[in-house]
């Protein structure tokens, strides 16, 4: 029995997905997010959508959290202190030297998460190989102990230089702490990220104690509660860089599930790229304040090495998912030269969009996207009215600026805003050596669905996935993870015979620290390498298959591999020698997999009708044909598997609204999902 | 002394308003312009081969439409990002004209009264073909470790022959195919021919992606489209910076501000820049500045526009990535022969450094307009060390480079940041001591702030950093470090900068010796090179700084116990 059950916690709204797989019956439910306390509104939301008996049967509760986001959003973490390398204790505030925003003189940097008195200097000094140049002064460390104590210090981060090479002097210093009586959370550098740059690794160990009490605590309140529900099974969370972990190993290692919440929908995507067989897919997740999107090659995500969250390097992997300013609740302004800005600024929850008529007085997407009827008659999911004075309100100030009518307003709004979207997918597959016109896009989220063919159109794609519970879709996606352990180290090392043994060896050693921190039944090893041109620095990863996570081609076939996967890349071939640079270990265990994606759609038996699920039509703005027409209002739910959709057309579900311009057809498959493509006009 | 002048338009056309193209289809085309920069500069940082690239992003890429008017640049080298037209219309003067370029074509230019730069800043420039037509034009000038001149970095060169060798406009690849010849002379005439193969190579697949994402938003506009909308892109931009100057109270204000020497000579340069305020636009006059010097500080005409183009339109821009219309109401006014118009063969291998003292002394002129527009001056320089020589176990040739940062003047918003590259580099980086000592024979000693360095003030100064580079092989340096007597100015009643620039060099026994400007000096194996990059200026009279943000400094060390005593009274007393 592999029955489970998805909990998305997002801004606005916990989202739910409860999957039995002996019925294949499937559960959605929504409930209000509880910031304070996320898990009042898990609570709430399996309430609303698990039935009484039904928890205790499920096997996993998997989880994508934005509560280690948050801390560092809100700055509400632990009091951390700091030892570092005599000479080195500022380097959380040194950086880089570059300003973020470039064009600002006023620009500064974002606030340390240590304050500098609490940045305590250590003698000690390792060289870049990992040998001691300084052994360690504990008299120092235990005096530190003593001040961190005085100052209510609840963690500590320990990162020396070059500690990736050789974890020896942390690890002393971590030992002398607690010989000294302190007792609080503990982060080392070396064990976090055993990569090489100070600033990002070091930041990273104060990001992971700062976090980590707040993680743990909520973690352990979160899975008291299941069990006071009768839950008894497996409760993990999603990596940033994919895949989840056991909450158990999430408190261990809480910096690597900063980017849980946003993540989820791309493995979902994934899960449904391979189950289609798509080579890539884009995913269009669009919620009230940000747009997410995310390239999915092969049935992978793309993952990088390291991250970023609130002006702050993440060196652990991330799932690259680039956001942007710009959902629903996007506020659109004319600014000083006199040109239609949507965004970043949202109306977010509160007040929300002028139409939801909660007080919001300015012009958003979704106000824009109202007028032009693309919401059909404005009732949403949730019993929401659209107000259409409110919506009209807010625009009429922009059109008069602008000298334009309410209507040519609104539909600048929503090209703005799909070109704003159309940049960040294009600097995540252009940029990346991808076509995304050979690509399928996949619209999910509140307000995806209604970018859809808008989004099609402005990057010439021609193939749309439109999955179920496009709503709610994030939290369908966590359903199936798999539980994923990574590590990675930089050992720079020729491409030879020696250079392959010694990065075997180094392979094993990853291998068996991974084993170290949790073993799962069932699990594959994956090896990746990251490997450059001797002389660059900047280098790319390339897969290694092979023999359980052991390299067992021969130096020219690696180096052939890289060479090839260069040239898809950059473009340019090149025939300069090729060295590894990092060795990265992957541990996947698979859970069970589901039988298929759940259905949403209405049973076959109703008869696959072309008048299917239509309850009427109404009056909206054709992108396609540059005026109004008449689109065909579509209850999604009432489709059968088979049924024929075709633009112009609307179609309403509970969590979302989708708009099919005319030009795009497609039918319901048998998983929920609608396919559709561009037709000949 | 000269006094015929030249006015020089930083940006070309004019916002007439004659063009009615759609304003939304504008913004969507200027969206895909950006995005098409930002592929050119990705391209690049991911394939080059040297850490002034890789790490350090000193190099900038653009997009210009056939008319050379900048359509996009990616955030990379400020001073560099203002000079790329010149480099274009240069390479294809050069080159016979537009006429003389066919599809696939790669001009190879450096010759620095052209480009703005000393022969080091390589730029390469690809002509963009659409349907037969050139449509633009996409450039990328960068940072080359090495080529030729009599050393690897000078602070000393007298003409411009002993700064390295110049490429006056070649095609490196003629039609698509590369001109072999060119390209090993290129690589003869270096001391690190792999890192400028690689470097070179990168730069190649920078000028291509942006030349093919350039079509990209042509194809998908259409070309009468894309060509009224650039026009409404760029009045946009105009009206953006007209409307910020129209604020500024009309009148002559006067910048003042001085370089510690010519680099030859021990003499003190002072200069000053006459800003002159009329309506919506602003004229920067420069002819007053001393004579071309003896020595490389000499800052030829598109970095003496380029200077003027980023401080205005920093401060005017509201934060946006400029274009060409960003430049239009600014005017230069030089005078040829003389430091910011120096002709050949004058010196020019420092030209950056009278450059950034520029944009303070233009900040200096504005402060005097509205001291609320700027902050209080930072420490004014980059404190640039090149570095090289021969591994002992190999025998190999290295090479590194890096601008440092330094403490930034505080404003009426706040109090200064703390070490940040200089503004005229803001995107620019420092590498990581982790890599410099896997890479270099180094041993960094400390990479700390500089308590008390920040000036006093209301809100007091930014600090400075020491960084402390012990070599553990002989090693040769140049250092470019100004400003060492001349601490970042306060505004507002604000103090200067408590510590200023300075290099030192410390043998084993203590004993130190100390430069500003020094070339191939002799770092020996255990010898330890000491960088003092400065604090920043202060912000409205200390006795109104609130004495908690007193305290609080002194708490985290950032201003010592004495040191707050005596520039803080207030804080101490009852």
């Amino acid at each position: 029995m592999t029955t489970r059950l998805g909990v998305d916690v997002g801004g606005t709204f916990t989202d739910l997905i409860f999957y039995d797989e002996a019925t294949g019956e499937t559960r959605v439910a929504k409930a209000p997010t509880t910031p304070r306390a996320p898990e009042q509104g898990i609570l709430a939301a399996i309430a609303a959508g698990v039935p009484g008996d039904r928890l205790a049967a499920a096997a996993y509760f998997l989880h994508g959290t934005t509560v280690g986001l948050n801390a560092l959003l809100e700055r509400r973490g632990a009091v951390v202190g700091m030892l570092a390398t005599a000479g080195f204790r500022d380097v959380l505030e040194i950086r880089r030297g570059d300003r973020v925003d470039m064009y600002d003189l006023f620009w500064r940097q974002p606030e340390a998460l240590v304050p500098r008195r609490l940045r305590v200097p250590i003698t000690e000094r390792l060289r870049a190989d990992g040998t001691v140049h300084t052994p360690i002064d504990l008299d120092a460390v235990r005096a530190a102990a003593e001040q961190f104590k005085a100052e209510g210090v609840t963690a500590v981060a320990i990162a020396f230089l070059h500690a990736y090479a050789n974890g020896e002097h942390e690890l002393a210093a971590a030992q002398a702490l607690r010989d000294a009586g302190f007792d609080g959370e503990l982060s080392l550098s070396h064990k976090v990220s055993g990569e090489y740059r100070e600033y990002e690794r070091t930041t990273t160990t104060t990001i992971d104690a700062f976090v980590r009490g707040r993680m743990s605590n909520y973690l352990e309140r979160l899975e008291t509660a299941l069990t006071d529900q009768g839950f008894d099974g497996s409760s993990l969370v999603t990596r940033s860089g994919g895949g989840a972990m056991t909450f158990a190993e999430a408190a261990e290692r809480p910096f690597e599930t900063i980017m849980s919440g946003p993540v989820a929908g791309a493995e979902g995507a994934s899960e449904m790229a391979q189950a289609f067989g798509y080579e890539q897919v884009i995913t269009a997740d669009v919620g009230g304040t940000s747009f997410d999107t995310c390239l999915i090659s092969n049935g992978r995500p793309t993952t990088l090495y390291e991250g970023e969250v609130v002006g702050l390097p993440v060196q652990t992997p991330w799932v690259d998912v680039r956001s942007i300013g710009a959902g629903g609740g996007s506020i659109a302004y004319v600014d000083e030269g006199a040109l239609l800005r949507v965004g970043p600024r949202s109306a977010g929850a509160e007040p929300g969009p002028a139409c939801y008529g909660r007080g919001g007085t300015e012009a958003t997407v979704t106000d824009a996207a109202f007028v032009l009827g693309m919401l059909a008659d404005g009732s949403l999911a949730g019993g929401v009215t659209l107000d259409r004075d409110a919506a009209e309100r807010a625009i009429a100030p922009l059109a008069e600026k602008l000298g334009m009518s309410q209507e040519e307003v609104a539909r600048g709004i929503l090209r703005i805003a799909t070109a704003n979207m159309a940049g960040a997918i294009r600097e995540i597959t252009v940029e990346q050596g991808q076509d995304p016109r050979e690509a399928v896009l996949m619209p999910f989220g509140g307000a995806g669905p209604l970018f859809l063919s808008l989004l099609a159109s402005e990057l010439a794609i021609t193939q749309i996935l439109l999955p179920p519970y496009a709503g709610n879709f994030s939290a369908w996606g966590l359903l199936g993870a798999d539980l994923t352990q990574t590590i990675a180290r930089t050992r720079i090392t020729a491409l030879d015979e020696a250079g392959i043994a010694a990065a075997n060896a180094g392979l094993a050693e990853l291998f068996s620290e991974v084993a170290e921190r949790a073993a799962h039944d069932g699990s594959v090893r994956e090896a990746r390498l990251d490997m450059r041109y001797v002389g660059q620095e900047h280098s790319l990863t390339v897969d290694v298959e092979g023999d359980d996570g052991r390299i067992s081609v021969t130096p020219e076939q690696l180096r052939e591999r890289f060479r090839t996967e260069y040239e898809r890349t950059f473009g340019l071939r090149m025939d300069d020698p090729v060295e590894i640079v990092s060795l990265r270990a992957t541990v996947r265990t698979p859970l069970p997999r589901r039988g298929s994606a759940p259905v949403a759609a209405g049973s076959a038996e109703n008869g696959a009708s072309s008048s299917a699920g239509i309850a009427g039509t109404t009056r909206a703005f054709s992108f396609a044909d540059g005026e109004w027409a008449d689109f065909d209002v579509v209850l999604r739910e009432q489709l059968p598997v088979g049924a024929r959709v075709k633009g112009p057309a609307i179609l309403v579900e509970p969590t979302a609204t989708s708009y099919v311009d005319r030009g795009f057809a497609g039918s319901v498959h048998a998983s929920g999902s609608i396919v559709l493509t561009t037709t000949e006009a | 002394m000269a006094t015929e002048t030249v006015v020089h338009r930083a940006g070309a056309g004019s916002g007439a308003g004659v063009v009615d193209a759609d304003p939304i289809t504008t913004e969507v085309i200027r969206h895909g312009l950006n995005s098409a920069a930002n592929q050119m500069k990705r391209a690049l940082v991911r394939t080059a081969f040297s850490p002034v690239i890789y790490e350090v992003l000193d190099f900038a890429v653009a997009i210009y439409d056939d008319q050379v008017r900048l359509l996009a640049q990616a955030p990379s080298l400020p001073l560099f990002m203002g000079t790329m037209n010149y480099c274009v219309e240069a390479a294809v003067r050069n080159v016979g004209g537009p006429e003389a370029l066919v599809a696939g074509d790669i001009i190879l230019y450096n010759e620095p009264y052209g480009t703005g730069s000393h022969p080091q800043d390589g730029a390469l420039v690809m002509p963009v073909f659409y349907e037969g037509e050139i449509i633009g034009y996409t450039a990328i000038k960068g940072h080359w470790l090495d080529i030729g001149g009599k050393e690897p970095y000078s602070t000393d060169t007298v003409d411009v022959f002993q700064e390295g060798t110049i490429f006056p406009g070649l095609k490196l690849y003629k039609a698509g195919e590369l001109s072999d010849e060119i390209y090993r002379m290129a690589l003869a005439n270096t001391r690190v021919p792999k890192m400028l193969a690689g470097d070179l190579n990168a730069e190649v697949v920078g000028v291509r992606t942006g030349a093919q994402a350039l079509v990209g938003v042509v194809e998908r506009h259409g070309l009468e489209t894309f060509r009224t909308s650039v026009e409404r892109m760029f009045d946009h931009g105009e009206a953006v910076v007209r409307a910020y100057i129209e604020k500024m109270p009309d009148g002559v204000y006067v910048g003042q501000g001085e370089m510690d020497n010519n680099g030859v000579t021990e003499d003190a340069l002072p200069f000053e820049v006459v800003m002159e305020v009329k309506g919506s636009t602003v004229r920067l006059d420069y002819s007053r500045a001393p004579d071309a010097q003896a020595g490389p500080v000499n800052c030829p005409i598109p970095s003496t526009v380029s200077a003027s183009r980023i401080a205005i339109s920093m401060l005017a821009g509201s934060g946006e990535p400029p274009n060409e219309g960003h430049f239009r109401a600014i005017e230069v006014v030089t005078r040829p022969g003389s430091m910011f118009h120096p002709l050949p063969p004058s010196p020019v291998f420092l030209y950056g450094w009278p450059a950034m003292q520029a944009m303070e002394v233009i900040y200096n002129a504005v402060s005097k307009a509205m001291p609320d527009a700027v902050t209080a001056c930072s420490a004014g320089d980059i404190c640039s060390l090149v570095w090289w020589g021969v591994r002992e176990r190999t025998g190999e040739a290295w090479a590194d480079g890096s601008p440092h940062p330094c403490g930034q003047g505080a404003s009426v918003r706040g109090d200064g940041a703390n070490s940040l590259l200089h503004v005229a580099e803001s995107a620019t980086r420092f590498s990581p001591t982790e890599v410099w000592e896997t890479r270099n024979p180094w041993l960094l000693e400390r990479v700390e702030l500089l308590p008390d360095s920040g000036g006093a003030g209301r809100h007091r100064g930014g600090l400075g950093v020491r960084m402390d580079f012990q070599m553990l092989e002989d090693s040769y340096v140049t250092a470019v470090i100004e400003r060492t007597r001349n601490p970042g100015w306060g505004l507002e009643g604000g103090e200067a900068a408590g510590i200023a620039n300075r290099g030192a060099l410390r043998k084993p026994d203590g004993t130190r010796t100390y430069f500003g400007k020094a070339t191939r000096l002799l770092v020996r194996k255990g010898e330890t090179l000491e960088l003092t990059c400065g604090g920043g200026g202060g912000y409205g009279p200390p006795a109104e700084r609130d004495p908690q943000a007193v305290h609080a400094d002194v708490r985290e060390g950032y201003v010592t116990e004495a040191k707050a005593r005596e520039q803080y009274p207030h804080a101490f007393e009852r």
